[in-house]
């Protein structure tokens, strides 16, 4: 009986829209009860300020989903965010080096840094969990030493600050809203029809049609709600044009594709003749960078780098956290890089909605654990039900 | 090798027979001081399944992996043709036209059935644009997903219908075809199947063993690794028995009997 609850799981999760379902099913429940417990948690404003607090978390999800499709585990995300954004902020607000050569700066000591600790991985054979966790301890310290012994550095650069703080008028944001819908239904529509003409299996119309307008709700309402306070700002369209590169790349490339197998299956995919060392190093340079982003966009939300806002808060496991209740397996080898936004989401509504509804630290900290477990139970349930037949 | 003419291979059928597509001859391997091959002839013809049966540790596992390029053999010769070929790796003899069909199948479960059969393998869009990486060039799902399906259409296999299953969700057999599907997919003319039926029930092990006599008719040479005598004997053309390295025999399954095989496996009669 649960054996077969556990296959129907399993088969729900192995679908494209189902893999979506439940976060988004917990998200909408979420927003339900506390839209009635806190009304004002449904206000435009705080819908606003909501999105902008998942960016972060959103920004290291995204790239952590990367090396967990591959069934590894990147423990140092958020130190290496401290590590660029600090190497940012000495750059551009002690060095006089102009603020985008700093980012770019950052951005590459990301990548190095995760390349670093992906060569180590992959050559010297260490467990990734244990590389990055002592990546996490070094590049705390390195850390601390960027930034001196004020342990701090304020920013005020008009370019960083613009990345989180620039919104787009509305009229362009509902431009490029329009513009996601109708390259979505195109490629829906052309899929179809291309499918269609080989002969080959399609879906239902109607999944099709109901996937089409749950797209353009979705999309069309954020627009709405974030124009009726400040309009779309900057930074989300800076992370969905990322997460919609990376969610190309690991389904629609042979690259995507080696990393499935990598974490489906290390000695078939080293058999076919996939380069584990090759793809270990790659995958761990783009969390590497992605940490970086999200590190700059910090930066710039706060105004300032310090160690607690990166290093010694709670980051590292919200990212991963909202990587896995967004569906990807800790165990390699299934995921979505657009899950984990959803992911995010789910975190960041979930601390939104309980500071608004008064709640200390104490239960906020029970509650996240709570959604943690049920996602990472989730995981295991169903990952036994596809492997046990 | 000395006593291989206790039965050697009679041309007296009517039928025409290949001519012999591909030979290993005076294969040695030592592993310390055991030897693991003791100047081992073996022969193929397209078009032909040959049973390949002995004990455990006879050397058959050996001698696949020496074929399949997975482990080098310390002295001897591969012929494709009458032509000598080297095979040094696995990468050479899937260039040569050899797959290895391994017991444990090598499939990712988390991936579709398309993706499996293409894995490594890849049909792209722009592949004649070089300045854009191999990895990064955008994977042609359609044609992927049609030429899957023919795949699995020459083969007979019907029970697969949708190509976007994930092998999780397939049964032994049907992942048994899959790899096989893969193994012959490619312009491969020597099929080795390592125990394809060892792990199967009745029903999916007929469907194998259906497959491979679909591969004899695509005019594939076959060699067939099973300690299940039932299954050598309904789809083998001939059987070469095994034994402490050697190579005993080569039977013709039409004039030999189970029994013969097992004296032969168990005595070296």
């Amino acid at each position: 009986m649960l054996k077969n609850m556990q296959e129907k799981i399993g088969y729900l999760r192995e679908t494209q829209l189902g893999s979506f379902i439940p976060v988004l099913l917990a998200l909408i429940a979420i927003w339900v009860y506390f839209g009635i417990v806190e009304p004002v948690f449904l206000s435009p404003r705080n819908f606003y300020f909501l999105f902008m607090q998942s960016a972060v978390v959103g920004t290291l999800a995204v790239g952590v989903t990367l090396v967990l499709l591959m069934g590894d585990i990147d423990l140092s995300i958020a130190t290496v965010a401290g590590v660029c954004a600090a190497i940012v902020a000495v750059l551009s607000t002690k060095m006089g080096v102009s603020a985008p050569i700093a980012c770019l700066a950052g951005l590459g000591a990301g990548a190095l840094l995760g390349g670093i600790m992906g060569t180590i991985i992959a050559y010297f054979r260490v467990p990734s969990f244990v590389v990055t966790l002592a990546g996490l301890l070094g590049f705390q310290g390195l850390m601390m030493k960027i930034l001196g012994i004020h342990g701090a550095i304020n920013v005020r650069d008009p370019f960083i600050r613009g990345l989180t703080t620039t919104t787009l008028p509305d009229s362009i944001g509902l431009i490029l809203a329009a513009i996601g819908i109708i390259i979505f239904g195109l490629a829906i529509w052309n899929n179809r029809r291309a499918r269609n003409a080989k002969n080959l299996d399609n879906d239902l119309l109607y999944v099709s049609i109901i996937k089409f307008i749950f797209f353009s709700t979705l999309v069309l309402t954020a627009t709405l709600i974030l124009n009726a306070y400040r309009g779309v700002p900057l930074t989300i369209i800076i992370l969905l044009s990322i997460t919609g590169f990376l969610g190309w790349l690991t389904t629609s490339t042979s690259y995507g594709r080696a990393m499935f197998a990598v974490g489906g299956n290390l000695e078939s995919a080293r058999r076919v003749g996939i380069s584990i060392e090759y793809m270990r190093i790659s995958a761990f340079a783009l969390v590497g960078f992605m940490a970086a982003v999200g590190g700059i966009i910090g930066a710039s939300r706060y105004a300032s780098v310090s160690f607690n806002a990166f290093a010694g808060g709670p980051l590292l496991l919200e990212a991963i956290g909202a990587a896995v209740i967004g569906g990807t397996s800790l165990f390699g080898g299934r995921g979505s890089v657009w899950n984990a936004i959803l992911g995010a989401l789910v975190i960041g509504s979930l601390g939104n909605g309980l500071d608004l509804a008064g709640a200390r630290a104490a239960d906020k900290l029970m509650f996240s654990g709570a959604i943690l477990l049920i996602a990472v139970t989730l995981d295991a349930v169903t990952r036994g039900a596809a492997s046990r037949k | 090798m000395n006593n291989n003419n206790i039965n050697p291979l009679k041309n007296t059928s009517s039928e025409q027979t290949n001519p012999i597509h591909f030979s290993a001859q005076g294969i040695m391997k030592k592993f310390g001081g055991i030897d693991a091959l003791n100047d081992v002839n073996f022969e193929l013809r397209r078009g032909e399944v040959m049973g390949l049966v002995g004990d455990n540790g006879a050397g058959k596992s050996t001698l696949m992996k020496a074929i399949s390029g997975a482990q080098l053999c310390d002295s001897g010769a591969f012929f494709i043709d009458g032509e000598e070929v080297k095979i040094n790796s696995p990468h050479d003899a899937s260039r040569k036209g050899i797959q290895i069909v391994y017991q444990d199948l090598a499939l990712c479960e988390n991936l579709d059935v398309t993706a499996n059969l293409f894995l490594g393998n890849e049909i792209r869009y722009l592949d004649n644009l070089k300045i854009i990486p191999r990895a990064l060039r955008p994977l042609n799902h359609l044609s992927m997903e049609e030429q899957t399906k023919a795949a699995l259409r020459k083969l007979k296999v019907h029970t697969i219908t949708s190509m976007r299953t994930k092998i999780g969700f397939l049964s032994g057999g049907q992942r048994q075809s899959i790899a096989i599907a893969r193994a012959t997919k490619s312009d491969s003319t020597i099929v080795l199947l390592d125990e394809p039926t060892a792990a199967l029930g009745v029903s999916q092990t007929k469907e194998v063993l259906q497959l491979v006599k679909r591969l004899r008719e695509t005019n594939h040479a076959v060699v067939l690794i099973s300690h299940n005598l039932n299954n050598i004997f309904e789809v083998c053309d001939r059987i070469t028995v095994m034994r402490q390295g050697e190579n005993i025999g080569v039977f013709d399954t039409k004039d030999t009997t189970p029994d013969q095989v097992v004296s032969s496996i168990t005595r070296g009669e």
